[in-house]
């Protein structure tokens, strides 16, 4: 009775942060209060991260559930497994996106009973009102995700919203067609609106929508700021701590909370700073998250890369903002809200395109590498294939490739497991590798000695 | 006082144990098994007798390896990363790239000045490691130690499409069914290991000379697939499975000698060979 199994909770990270270690407890709070608000009759949601639609759904007072972020609980809680097999059962194929699968086999699962899943993690997940694909250009689950879902809620209306950016070419400038991604970025936006208008029989108001739009923007620059403090020798905070900080980024977007929070956060890395208080005490290593999402059910190997005297200051994966007062244009002189979104979209993705094009062979990815190795006097980079996906993954190993080519050979380990599938994973065999590529580290910097 | 150093790798196949003073005195290669994994104490003790030496005059014992965390007599362990790395460098000087290939995993490690400076490793599939030929030979009825020889007599080695082992076992059953000669299939079997050992060791940008070792490297076979895939020879060390135990031993000998340099003193474990702890 593998659906009756109720997995042992794994032991919890060490933090290094007070901020961290409040996440936790936020999005058990959040998750519940999903739950809380469908017995409410609020509008509820199913959404994506980095969807562009934050500030909307918030000044329509619609009740997000993170799917992704639910099902990265379970793989935490290492309780993901049940839900996998669920929907491989439904016929879905084991090797899409393991968010999406927990996502469909949680949702069959809990349509098939009236209720939740018993002893679903944290509460489960709400049943929504309607479901908002955002399908960015290299990620198919944000399209097909939700209309999977339809199959088990088919009274439950799908919007998609479309939301490209100009591909990097070196041979020409984006400039010359960005205005036509903002067209259409705000078409879809209006399109979002007025569906969300007809399912909710709410009606925008545009003024609170624009206070949020500029809530989002300080959010943005205080986030910028607060995770550039992580440059100081020894760094306060790691990408553990991160994996955890991301959470008002990206879940809580155009909300007082999350820009407070930030506040916070920046307040403690300032005094820790002060007081030369590294993530830990005698820091050797300084290593890059070089790109990947994490293996949600062994965020403890950050604290086994911590024994070892490894931080990771810095890393690219959610790290979904740059300072909106560094943007080739003046965001504050676009007062449409939906107008202003789509710049902050289409400049936040094609931010490193002109410092690559000034390095030939390289790549707006391994700029923004090479960058945060120099800023952040980085020793070595890790990088992690989650092999469910394909789309933020496939291009890892050719990134590490065309640094090491365009820029400088640096020590590099590649972990292979997955988002929330752990039987991808082997913890000795992880941690052998973690071993061996400390070792390299110290060679290389004893030869620099 | 002369002063000697163990090296003790105990991998998921062989267990390997060098006791050295200025050059090897004695070496020992054991199965690992199920069981002697546990008694890796005896093959240690079997060097020691060899060498003619009692354990407590072993100045330093360094463990590497895929056990080597749980070898209670060892003082140090070292990941086989940077003891092959060593090893190599000592053996042969002139190496870059090492491809190592195991019972279980396979790697690539780039030299510096006879130290491990970047690596790649695979150790989620059998495909690329000794496993998958151990497999198939079973599969074809075949004893292992003839496969390298037989893969030499190909006259129009098969592809064989299957990278997993399992299927891969059943491609070549099936093609034997088919009339397809055998060498022609161990050689296709033997070029299909060294394109995925060569595929996975090219992202550390390969530099000469190169050298194979591990149990890989005394398949004959094995080593021409990977020097046609390479376009040059490489280079195998006499024994190429003791190169991770003759590292760790050298790198027991570094580590008692900077100490002595600092004026330091090392802690060392119980002269005692107790069982290796992997199973509990």
């Amino acid at each position: 009775m593998t659906e009756e199994k109720k997995p042992e909770e794994r032991k919890k990270r060490r933090t290094a942060t007070e901020a961290a270690s409040r996440i936790g407890p936020m999005v058990k709070a959040t998750i519940g209060g999903t739950v809380q608000a469908r017995e409410e009759g609020k509008p509820i949601a199913y959404s994506f991260i980095c969807c562009c639609y934050d500030e909307i759904i918030r000044a329509m007072d619609i009740v997000p559930v993170w799917t992704e972020n639910y099902a990265g609980v379970c793989g935490a809680k290492r309780d993901a497994q049940r839900f996998l097999e669920r929907a491989e059962a439904e016929n879905f194929s084991r090797s899409l996106c393991t968010y999406a699968l927990c996502g469909l086999g949680f949702d069959a699962w809990r349509e098939e009973l009236g209720e939740m899943p018993p002893e679903s993690p944290w509460g489960g997940q709400a049943r929504p009102d309607m479901m908002l694909g955002s399908g960015q250009m290299l990620c198919d689950p944000r399209n097909k995700w939700y209309q999977a879902s339809q199959r088990y809620m088919p009274d439950v209306p799908v919007y998609d919203v479309g939301l490209p950016w100009p591909p990097y070419e070196d041979d020409y400038d984006y400039r010359e067609v960005q205005d036509y991604y903002v067209k259409y970025i705000v078409e879809e936006l209006k399109g979002l609106v007025q569906f969300l208008e007809k399912h909710t029989g709410r009606k925008m108001d545009w003024d609170r929508l624009s206070e949020l739009v500029d809530l989002a923007d300080r959010t943005w620059n205080l986030i910028w700021e607060t995770y550039e403090l992580r440059k100081a020798v020894p760094t306060p905070m790691g990408t553990g701590d991160a994996m955890n900080t991301m959470v008002p980024m990206v879940f809580m977007m155009g909300t007082q909370e999350a820009y407070d929070f930030y506040k916070e956060l920046n307040d403690e890395l300032k005094h820790k700073i002060a007081n030369k208080e590294g993530e830990i005490p005698d820091e050797k290593y300084r290593l890059i998250w070089g790109g990947g999402l994490p293996a949600w059910f062994a965020l403890t190997d950050f604290n086994y890369f911590n024994n070892k005297g490894a931080v990771f200051p810095v890393e690219t994966t959610y790290r979904m903002v740059e300072a909106i007062y560094h943007f080739d244009i003046d965001l504050s002189k676009i007062t449409d809200p939906l107008e202003h979104v789509a710049w902050r979209w289409v400049k936040f993705w094609t931010y490193w395109y002109d410092k690559a094009k000034k390095r030939p062979g390289s790549h707006p990815d391994v700029e923004r590498l090479i960058q945060y190795i120099e800023d952040y006097k980085i020793d070595g980079i890790v990088m992690h294939e989650a092999f469910s996906c394909r789309s933020w993954h496939v291009g890892l190993i050719w990134q590490l490739n065309q640094l090491k080519k365009v820029y400088r050979d640096i020590p590099s380990l590649i972990l292979e497991s997955d988002i929330v599938d752990i039987s991808s994973y082997n913890e000795a065999d992880t941690r052998a590798r973690i071993d061996a590529f400390i070792d390299t580290l110290e060679a290389v910097k004893s030869r620099g000695r | 006082m002369s002063q000697y150093f163990a090296g003790i790798d105990l991998g998921s196949t062989m267990t390997k144990v060098v006791i050295m003073n200025q050059a090897v005195l004695a070496s020992v290669i054991g199965p690992t098994g199920p069981e002697h994994r546990k008694l890796a104490n005896r093959v240690m003790e079997e060097a020691l007798v060899k060498a003619n030496l009692p354990f407590a005059d072993i100045t330093y014992v360094v463990a590497t390896g895929y056990g080597r965390i749980n070898v209670p007599f060892a003082d140090k362990q070292i990941t086989e990363i940077s003891c092959h790395a060593r090893g190599v460098g000592y053996l042969l000087p002139e190496v870059r790239t090492v491809i190592d290939i195991g019972g279980q995993d396979s790697k690539g490690i780039k030299l510096k000045d006879g130290r491990a400076v970047d690596f790649v490793m695979n150790d989620k599939c059998a495909a690329g490691t000794g496993r998958f030929l151990e497999v198939t030979a079973e599969g074809l009825g075949v004893k292992l130690d003839d496969m390298g020889k037989l893969s030499l007599t190909a006259k129009n080695a098969v592809r064989i499409s299957n990278t997993c082992t399992v299927f891969a076992t059943q491609e070549v059953v099936a093609k034997l069914a088919e009339g397809v000669p055998l060498p022609d299939i161990i050689g296709g079997l033997h070029e299909a290991i060294a394109a995925r050992v060569y595929s996975m060791v090219r992202r550390l940008k390969i530099e000469r000379e190169v050298a194979l070792t591990g149990g890989g490297a005394k398949n004959i076979g094995l080593v021409k697939a990977l020097e046609t895939k390479l376009g040059y020879p490489v280079l195998v060390p006499p024994e190429p499975l003791l190169t991770g135990a003759i590292g760790a031993a050298l790198l027991g000998k570094d580590i008692v000698k900077e100490a002595a340099e600092k004026g330091e003193t090392l802690p060392r474990s119980e002269r005692r060979l107790q069982e290796a702890t992997f199973f509990t």
